[in-house]
């Protein structure tokens, strides 16, 4: 059988390898044929989920929730230890220090990461920002974004948290964050669409397998996801479809 | 609750489930953890059956103390009334509710949230309720604080 697995465009690039490598092992465990979508950014995704039957998908919370109520994608796995946060983060020598010091009209760039942008506004919420009140600068990179803030041509930039503490020990030392989420409970998840259910068992026992066997480390670790993946029951992906309907408005 | 040794008001509470209970409030505050949410679940009939650190840590209680509780453990004298009749009313029209909440903690101190309450619908059927509370802002605060003591006036007044 084939399958098409799909992941996110939200992993910082150094993991790119390991997704790779994760798919090989699957397939050499399972005997499934894997084709493995790793499209560059949200809207990729989105082209390429309509236009091809993607069976197995690694999405963003956000994502996740209308994967699940529209598109006929039941819960399969999610990440252990690695709940999705993001940062905000003004230049070192700005006159930003803390997220109140952010006024109506301040400059933000951010990537095309629905998530990070939707947990960004909520934080700001307690400094009586709302998204109105932003000039929002989108760039294609988070590298492009830490150079902007770096060079004061924005106020601050959102990152997924794995992204910012991913940068450089030069780049983050000329930049501050004034904010970090601690949410905890948002991760992202592995999906499986409805006509793949009769290998979710399959899938599912060699995914949660690989963090009890020494050998599979390597790829946890090249993943940047070392404590595995867990079961993920359809009530835990319900209860955080209900978490992130909170967080819309 | 046990009286605080802070200087406090004690008032007498009568929850919608018939529940009496005596509370003790300072004018203490703890503030919002900067980047956390504070979650918890509830059943339908309002009692905790999920609570995370953060609900923890702000509320005082121990987890062990929170399972079980009914949610109004949390309840400020503070609050007027019409505001959880409000919530209830939404939430049972399977609709999102969002407030503006000044909540008691077990040792008499506060601490002011910004409230979303969710229905969990379930195949159509309603199966408990998600509430997740975010930081508001000092501004805000200061607004809501006022309406609320306006309010609670006019509720005094008419009883």
């Amino acid at each position: 059988m084939k399958l098409n697995f799909l992941v996110a465009p939200d992993f910082a690039p150094e993991h790119f390898g390991g997704w790779h490598m994760l798919n090989t092992l699957l397939q050499s465990r399972t005997g499934l044929h894997i084709h493995l979508l790793t499209p560059a950014s949200a809207q990729e995704q989105t082209d390429l989920l309509a236009r091809t039957a993607v069976d197995v998908i690694y999405a963003n919370p956000f994502d996740a929730a209308s994967l699940m109520s529209a598109q006929g994608f039941h819960a399969l796995a999610a990440p252990v230890g690695k709940p999705d946060e993001m940062v905000i983060a003004a230049a070192a020598d700005s006159a930003i220090q803390r997220l109140e010091d952010l006024r109506p009209g301040a400059r933000i760039a951010l990537t095309d990461n629905r998530d990070v942008k939707l947990i960004g506004l909520r934080l700001m919420e307690a400094a009586d920002l709302t998204e109105t009140d932003v000039q929002w600068l989108a760039v294609d990179t988070y590298q492009a974004a830490a150079r902007l803030a770096m060079k004061g041509e924005v106020d601050a930039s959102f990152f997924m948290a794995e992204t910012y503490h991913s940068l450089s020990k030069t780049t983050r030392s000329q930049l501050r964050p004034i904010i970090q989420s601690a949410i905890s409970t948002i991760t992202h998840v592995l999906l499986i669409h409805e006509r793949a259910l009769s290998q979710r068992d399959a899938l599912r026992s060699t995914l949660t397998a690989l963090a009890r066997q020494p050998e599979d480390q390597e790829v946890l670790d090249a993943l940047g996801i070392p404590g595995g993946f867990a079961p993920m029951t359809q009530d835990e992906a319900d209860f955080m479809v209900d978490l992130m309907d909170t967080l819309l408005d | 609750m046990l009286p605080p040794p802070l200087a406090h008001r004690q008032f007498t509470l009568r929850h919608h489930d018939g529940d009496t209970r005596t509370v003790y409030c300072t004018e203490q505050e703890v503030f919002f953890p900067d980047g956390h949410l504070i979650v918890s679940r509830t059943d339908l009939a309002g009692r905790i059956t999920h609570a995370n650190d953060a609900f923890v840590h702000m509320s005082g209680y121990c987890a062990e103390e929170l399972i079980g509780a009914p949610h109004h453990i949390l309840r400020h004298p503070d609050m007027p009334a019409a505001a959880f009749a409000d919530l209830w009313t939404t939430l049972q029209a399977k609709k999102k509710w969002h407030g503006y909440v000044k909540n008691l903690r077990k040792d008499g101190a506060y601490y002011w949230v910004y409230a979303t309450a969710v229905p969990n619908i379930r195949n159509g059927i309603v199966s408990g309720y998600t509430s997740v509370r975010r930081k508001p802002s000092r501004s805000k605060i200061n607004e809501m604080s006022a309406l609320y003591a306006q309010m609670l006036r006019l509720q005094e007044a008419r009883q």
